[in-house]
């Protein structure tokens, strides 16, 4: 529990009043630009920093600047930190830097208990690292190292670990496996807060976020709750995407420029069965104003739409255009700077969409295969067809982007 | 009470190294300018020790006795002694500061107790009393320690780095000071201090073996039981704060132990050098990071070392005995030398 925290470092205030509550079995990430505090935050817990305010662990005092509480070694039985940056030039074998984590157990003056070197060789085990047990810990990767000094921090057997970006600087499968030992701690009743960069990792692990931002709590709750595009703008500075990513099932995050200016030119694409993804994409990063139509729900390009939040024209699957949604089109097209027609297939539910094309003022048509191949109308799509692409500029899908970069 | 020791591997290290010191400290006191038989060294030993004459071989004889018991033991027994304190002293300093060119000359000791030996010869107490030296060089360097320990500790806090400085600054002022008080000195005062800046061990009486026995004996099984705390230290300040080492009192109080059993070896001794630097280092190198396994051997390894040290100056030169702090320096220097050489070459900046 910590209340009122507030941390300076060097002069600067880097934590300005925190108030959180951690509870067992949770995995509680914090999330947040880099100077946010995270760290700070980790380290005031661990004792490692004088601070002011409160922090209570398992209803325990830390020493804090105003009064003392628990002492090192009492703190150490109950809460264990695995710090990001360690700097490790002794040539400590794995198994003796694991040991180091039994300290706060032993006595001065005892060696070794059996209890230790059972903690020793569970946490090993655990991480996968018995192997390694007799190798020097400064000749290791840094995907050995980092999982040796999670053994540790597992060793020290405490009922709260904090980590500190345990996955920085480990390839996909070591980051994945970091969080999934986390996982299975939290299952047995330890409680984890883990300093995250990679929101990806946090929304799919944590089971509670906390968004940090110039030392204040600017958002908590699940990840769901705190990793909307407002917060995470809010946080980083920077205009975030956040779906779901439909093949996955996780959140995902896309880091696009800022909002397009009232005066960028509007461009129009129509499209449909994913053939528009990656021309809403482009034309978004490229700091156009877009929009879209029509679109049928269920349609990924509706998808990529919603994403990053284009304007779009819907009408329901499976029948033909609907008369508003046609109307509603042909406006967008006559106000569009630019019309976008895309390699999409017609049938009879979207053939209306041709003929809305015909108001554009300025037309590109997109054509990777023949419509002769794309026309399911029995000939009335190819007729609308060859009409558009007399007045259009006709390309492939892959000479559009470098188009675009010569245009306006 | 369980071993400081970490393991049973760890006996095949340390006990041919007290077997070796064993059989150095034997053939110490028997070769010399006058050499005496082995045998007969070994039958005065035993007899001193109380063993009964009807165990021994022949009777001690009493020339020997006087050589053996009265010159060649403390002069021997304080070089193991000595060895041992700088060595762990050396060893610990460098645990510590996580430098391996760090030495207990860091923290004040040997320029504090080089103003006191020259006061106490200046003023001309040395001349008057054998006891006057020792007392006014430990005094000395417990003041410039305590100096440095004092501008280093700011708000519960020790920085290594301040520390360090600290220890600079005080050390330079001390030296000055020495070379002030030596400016005005007499040309005697000046030979016999200069003596005893150079390291010897030619007053080693067992007086003053009493004297320095147990601050040396009770300073190095105390800093035994804090080699697991060295060890953690060595992960860095945070780590070791975090599995629960008070970093703090940790430091100050190895350091204070530090600087006790090299006082009491640079009073009855005067400073010898590289001792501190060399054993450790080699020791290091040989059997790893671990102090649970490093400190005993360099007691050990350093008795041992200043020993040889001492043989050599005593039988190097014929009749003219040489100081043993020059023997060390001449093996120690060139030793840094390659050390320096070598961590330029792997880019660890010093």
């Amino acid at each position: 529990m910590v209340r009122g925290l507030r941390c300076s470092l060097g002069g600067t205030e880097v934590l300005r009043g925190l108030d959180l509550e951690v509870n067992p079995g949770e995995i509680v990430g914090l999330l947040g630009p880099n100077g946010a505090g995270k760290s700070t935050l980790l380290r005031c817990v661990a004792g490692l920093l004088p601070f002011s305010g409160q922090i209570k662990v398992r209803g325990q005092p830390v020493s804090s600047s105003e009064r003392r509480g628990l002492g090192p070694r009492e703190l150490a039985l109950q809460v264990a930190l695995m710090p990001q940056n360690t700097t490790l030039t002794s040539a400590f074998p794995a198994a003796d830097v694991v040991m180091m984590g039994r300290y706060p157990h032993q006595g001065r003056f005892q060696a070794e208990s059996a209890e230790d070197r059972r903690a020793v060789k569970n946490a090993m085990a655990f991480t996968g690292t018995e192997a390694l047990a007799l190798q020097p810990i400064n000749q290791m990767s840094g995907g050995e190292r980092q999982r040796v000094l999670f053994a540790k921090v597992l060793a020290q057997d405490t009922p709260l670990l904090l980590l500190d970006e345990p996955s920085s600087g480990l390839d996909l499968a070591h980051q994945q496996l970091t969080f999934s030992y986390a996982q299975t701690l939290a299952s047995q009743g330890r409680t984890i807060v883990a300093a995250v960069q990679d929101l990806r990792l946090a929304s799919t692990f944590c089971t509670r976020v906390i968004l940090l931002s110039q030392g204040l709590i600017l958002a908590q709750g699940t990840p769901q709750e705190v990793l909307t595009g407002q917060n995470l703008e809010a946080a980083y500075g920077v205009k975030v995407r956040v779906y779901v990513n439909l093949a996955t099932g996780q959140f995902d995050f896309h880091l696009d420029g800022a909002e397009p200016s009232e005066t960028a030119p509007l461009v129009h694409v129509i499209g449909g069965g994913g053939s528009a993804s990656s021309v809403l994409r482009l034309l978004t990063q490229a700091g156009y104003r877009v929009t879209t139509g029509v679109l049928s729900p269920g349609d990924s390009d509706l998808y990529v739409a919603n994403v990053f939040e284009l304007p779009s024209i819907v009408s329901p699957p499976f029948g033909p255009i609907e008369e508003a949604a046609h109307r509603e089109n042909c406006s967008r097209v006559r106000e569009a700077d630019l019309v976008v027609l895309c390699n999409l297939v017609v049938g009879a539910q979207n053939l209306r969409n041709l003929e809305a094309a015909t108001h554009a003022n300025e037309l590109v048509v997109l054509e990777d295969q023949p419509m002769s191949e794309r026309d399911f109308t029995g000939g009335a799509a190819l007729d609308a067809y060859s009409k558009l692409t007399a007045r259009a500029r006709v390309m492939r899908s892959a000479e559009f982007p470098r188009w675009l970069k010569t245009l306006f | 009470m369980t071993p400081v020791i970490p393991d049973r591997q760890a006996w095949w290290v340390l006990l041919p190294l007290a077997v070796a010191l064993g059989g150095l400290v034997l053939l110490a006191t028997a070769v010399g300018s006058v050499s005496v038989p082995l045998g007969d060294a070994v039958t005065v030993i035993l007899a001193r020790l109380g063993v009964p004459a009807t165990f021994l071989a022949s009777l001690p004889d009493p020339k020997w006795d006087a050589i053996i018991f009265l010159v060649r033991l403390p002069r021997v027994l304080g070089a193991t002694v000595i060895g041992a304190a700088l060595a762990v002293a050396g060893t610990v300093m460098q645990g510590l500061l996580r430098n391996p060119l760090a030495d207990p000359g860091l923290i004040g000791v040997s320029s504090g107790a080089g103003f006191g030996a020259v006061l106490s010869i200046a003023l001309g107490f040395a001349a008057t009393s054998s006891w006057s030296l020792p007392v006014f060089a430990s005094v000395g360097s417990l003041v410039a320690t305590s100096i440095i320990f004092l501008l280093a500790i700011r708000a519960g806090k020790m920085g290594l780095f301040t520390l360090i400085l600290a220890g600079m600054a005080v050390g330079t002022f001390f030296g000055a000071s020495t070379s002030l008080v030596l400016t005005f000195a007499s040309h005697d005062s000046i030979a016999q201090f200069l003596f005893w800046s150079m390291g010897n061990l030619y007053n080693v009486r067992w007086e003053s073996l009493q004297l320095v026995a147990l601050p040396i004996g009770g300073g190095i099984f105390l800093l035994l039981w804090f080699a697991r705390d060295l060890n953690v230290l060595l992960l860095g300040e945070e780590e070791a704060q975090a599995v629960g080492v008070d970093v703090f009192r940790t430091r100050l109080v190895l350091l204070v132990l530090v600087s006790a059993v090299t006082a009491s070896a640079v009073c009855i001794s005067g400073p010898i050098s590289f001792v501190g630097l060399v054993v450790p280092h080699i020791l290091r190198l040989l059997l790893g990071p671990n102090h649970r396994l490093l400190v005993p051997a360099a007691a050990l390894g350093g008795a041992a070392f200043l020993v040889v040290c001492d043989l050599v100056a005593r039988l190097a030169l014929g009749a003219q005995e040489i100081n043993v702090g020059i023997v060390t320096a001449l093996v120690g220097a060139p030793y840094f030398v390659f050390l320096l050489l070598r961590s330029v070459k792997r880019g660890i900046d010093l």
